[in-house]
């Protein structure tokens, strides 16, 4: 649960910034936040589910 | 034509000072043009993001000489990461603390996710720097 967390914490603060520095207007900044959120997230989940069934 | 123009447009020495002091404290270059709430949602997360790391248990990296053959340039590149964060990273290094690891710090869950964390608030930094420095030189509003 930790691991997730930190996870989120970390995609938040990284879309945060990367939503307010791209794009012109304040909706397109907060659609691109949220889209890169989701794209942290997402692709977070994948590898960790993919690095669960590979034995290290 | 068009080209040639933006070759040799200039930025003002405004945008170099905002760009030097979003880079010296987070949100300063953006608190200087007046940009408020840009400041405190840029500004803020690199700080966040900053803490978030020493409470992770995370630590700073710098180049050591000390430190024998390629061991020693493996440390640039977080380094240059870390040092995003400007007189943050400073304070740290002047005052010798963040850059330890103790053994009760490595035997943390989230030590690995603290210098990451770390080294991230510097790369945000960096890209909140740049947009301090767009908003200046005019070219972002």
């Amino acid at each position: 649960m930790r691991h997730f967390l930190v996870m989120t914490a970390f995609a938040a603060l990284a879309a945060v910034v990367f939503g307010a520095v791209a794009k012109d207007s304040n909706h397109e900044r907060l659609m691109y936040g949220l889209k890169v959120f989701a794209e942290f997230m997402v692709i977070g989940l994948v590898l960790a589910w993919v690095l669960y069934f590979i034995p290290l | 034509m068009t080209a040639d123009k933006i070759s040799t447009e200039s930025a003002p020495a405004k945008a170099w000072l905002m760009g030097i002091a979003a880079w010296l404290v987070p949100g300063l270059g953006h608190v200087l043009q007046g940009k408020w709430v840009r400041a405190l949602i840029l500004g803020g997360a690199v700080w966040i993001c900053f803490i978030m790391g020493f409470m992770m248990g995370g630590h700073l990296f710098r180049f050591s000489a000390a430190e024998q053959g390629v061991s020693s340039l493996l440390q640039i590149a977080p380094m240059i990461g870390d040092l995003g964060t400007g007189l943050l990273y400073i304070s740290c290094w002047v005052s010798g603390t963040g850059f330890g690891q103790t053994p009760e710090q490595a035997a943390l869950a989230t030590f690995e996710y603290g210098w990451t964390f770390l080294l991230v608030a510097g790369l945000l930094n960096y890209l909140s720097m740049l947009d301090a420095f767009d908003i200046a030189a005019g070219r972002k509003s």
